[in-house]
């Protein structure tokens, strides 16, 4: 049974007259890669502070590895590394010099620290760039120090926020993989936050959903589309030589059929449930041959628009 | 205090490396190299001058005071304007507070690493001062002199360390380093310059002088008589009292006055003004009781620039970029 590493109950962050966070209630076990997805100010970012404690909930409680975020929060500071959001770095120091500060900021004896940061250097691919100033590096090498710098106090988890945001498709897939390695090789906690659907299916085995501060759903992606299918039901795709009016009206009336929409030659059949062999029966019944039959797959990015207008 | 240290010896590496605080004690330097050699040749011309002379003397009524009172919260405030805020646009800061350190340890960090910068700078800058004046005249300090050069190294870190905390807080109040600046450059304006012009008027308003017309022949004659007059100078008295107490508002003002105690010196601002001085030698304890007061006004004003920037601190809402 795996350890639960993030519990949050009614997590809220108001800001003013904006809720920037509403009731969060969120589960996150050890060894999970959980992608937490959700358009850009649906509150990813301010979850994270709180969870962090760079910033107080407005009411609520959390816990982090057993400690409360609030009383404790300095203990979940240990043990939690973090990438934030648009996070920076002392411009004129280097990178070695970067993490050697951060390193002794988590009360890293010297020794230990040397060989840690080496290690990490090494692991993010920055060995040969360490005596460089970070103000020379790229956004991509800036990205990695930050992975660099939240693994530097052996955290039992780390929060990502929008680690890949700005990197070209390069730099995307170097960070992602160090991702999947962490949590491989590591077995280390990893909670991302990402408004990039794509990301989030390449690396988290979890994602859950938050929208105006909600969380919506959580699941696997796997389940939240299969979900999803079975709301919107089945839509599948025909293409016959011949198509006429009579054909239509005798395919509304098979069971399970909900609508037929012709549309460029086309037809599209939607069902609550796959009932594909009784439609093509009544088709070649009538006369009509199928040249083409294809069932229609929401992609992910319409299960999620979906799932936001939903929402609202 | 978990990572003030931490905090603490990382800003002091980054203030004794740094560009500004370089060029600003070079400057600091050779001006007060300069005064040194006017303070000496003060002392040669005056033989009642002590040792203390070389920090207040000067023909050009420029002198390690004023050097301090006018060019100290330059680099107090340089060391200080954009502590926070800098790390709050770089993203640094959400960073830094992602450690298990004391948001607080941060603020104690920085303003504790400011302090020792500027002491180093105040202690070097008065002992070179020393190296030069003692070979050229032959003589050292006494030991009460010694001892009112330390007090006076104390009196102007504290005069420093007001500036670097507010500083301190203008970064923590102002989002953007370009507004802390310009707060900073008000400040400095307010304190060794518009006060005074404000003291000078209001003491003209309330007692105004005899109209002399300048130049005229017979007035220039008759000037020295007219000044003579014990109502002119009862005049020239009250003027410069309220000239004194209202430009005791700023604190630039305060440290002149006390720095001056503590040499010996009767210098109100409105002698300054002047470039006048009156060597009184009072005893070092006459000094320091005559400068407690102001002493304790400028800690009291450091101290409440703190005490705001920390509240300000502790409840700000890091949000990176901004």
């Amino acid at each position: 049974m795996p350890e639960r590493i993030i519990q949050t109950s009614g997590l809220t962050k108001i800001y003013g007259e904006v809720t920037a966070v509403d009731h969060l209630n969120l589960e996150v076990d050890e060894g999970e890669v959980f992608g937490f997805l959700g358009p850009n100010g649906s509150g990813k970012t301010t979850t994270i502070l709180m969870l962090m404690g760079l910033t107080v909930p407005t009411s609520g409680t959390g816990k982090v590895g057993g400690y409360d975020i609030i009383k404790n929060s300095r203990d979940v500071r240990r043990i939690a590394g973090c990438l934030p959001e648009a996070a920076g770095y002392y411009e004129d120091l280097t990178a070695k010099q970067n993490l050697d500060y951060f390193g002794q900021l988590s009360d890293l004896p010297k020794p230990k620290r040397e060989k840690r940061i080496n290690e990490l250097l090494e692991f993010v691919g920055l060995e040969k760039w360490k005596d460089v100033k970070v103000e020379k590096f790229s956004r991509g090498m800036k990205q990695r120090l930050g992975i660099a710098q939240a693994l530097i106090k052996d955290p039992k988890i780390v929060f990502l926020d929008e680690p890949t945001i700005g990197l070209d498709p390069q730099g995307t897939k170097e960070v992602r993989d160090l991702i999947l390695r962490l949590n491989r090789e590591q077995k280390l906690t990893v909670f991302i936050s990402s408004h990039l659907l794509y990301e989030v299916q390449q690396t988290c085995s979890r994602v859950g959903i938050i929208r105006q501060g909600r969380l919506i759903a959580t699941d696997t992606i796997e389940n939240l589309s299969r979900g999803l299918a079975k709301e919107e039901g089945y839509c599948v795709e025909f293409e016959l030589d011949r198509m006429t009016r009579r054909l239509i009206v005798e395919i509304k009336s098979i069971r399970g059929v909900t609508s037929v929409v012709e549309e460029g030659g086309k037809l599209y059949v939607h069902m609550d449930r796959d009932n594909r062999a009784e439609v093509s029966r009544a088709i070649t019944k009538h006369g009509s041959t199928i040249l083409l039959m294809k069932p229609q797959e929401y992609t992910l990015e319409e299960i999620f628009l979906r799932y936001y207008k939903e929402a609202r | 205090m978990a990572g003030a240290m931490t905090v603490f010896r990382k800003e002091l590496s980054d203030h004794l490396g740094s560009k500004r605080y370089l060029i600003l004690f070079a400057i600091i330097i050779l001006l007060s190299t300069l005064s040194a050699y006017q303070g000496v040749d003060y002392i040669k011309n005056n033989p009642n001058a002590g040792f203390l002379a070389i920090f207040s003397g000067g023909r050009l009524a420029f002198s390690f005071i004023s050097l301090m009172t006018i060019f100290g919260p330059i680099i107090g405030l340089a060391l200080g304007f954009d502590s926070i805020n800098k790390e709050r646009t770089s993203g640094s800061l959400s960073v830094l507070l992602s450690y298990p350190i004391f948001r607080d340890s941060v603020l104690n960090g920085k303003f504790l690493a400011g302090v020792t910068a500027l002491a180093s700078l105040v202690v070097s800058t008065i002992i070179i001062m020393c190296g030069i004046a003692v070979p050229m005249l032959g003589f050292g300090p006494t030991l009460e002199q010694v001892a009112s050069m330390v007090a006076l190294a104390l009196l102007t870190i504290l005069y420093l360390a007001f500036w670097l905390s507010l500083g301190l807080l203008f970064s923590v109040l102002a989002k953007k380093t370009s507004t802390s600046m310009l707060a900073s450059v008000a400040a400095w304006l307010f304190s060794v310059m518009i006060v005074s012009i404000i003291a000078a008027l209001v003491a003209n308003l309330m007692v105004p002088l005899p109209f002399q017309p300048l130049g005229s022949p017979e007035n220039f004659r008759g000037f020295g008589a007219a000044t003579q007059t014990e109502e002119y100078r009862a005049l020239i008295q009250m003027r410069s009292e309220i000239q004194t107490n209202i430009s005791r508002i700023s604190l630039s003002n305060l440290y002149s006055e006390a720095a001056s105690s503590i040499l010996g010196i009767r210098a109100s601002a409105f002698f300054v003004a002047l470039g006048a001085q009156q060597q009184i030698r009072p005893s070092l304890a006459q000094g320091i009781a005559a400068s407690w007061p102001h002493a304790l006004a400028i800690f009291v004003g450091m101290l409440a620039c703190f005490v705001i920037s920390y509240m300000r601190f502790l409840r700000l809402e890091i949000r990176p970029g901004g």
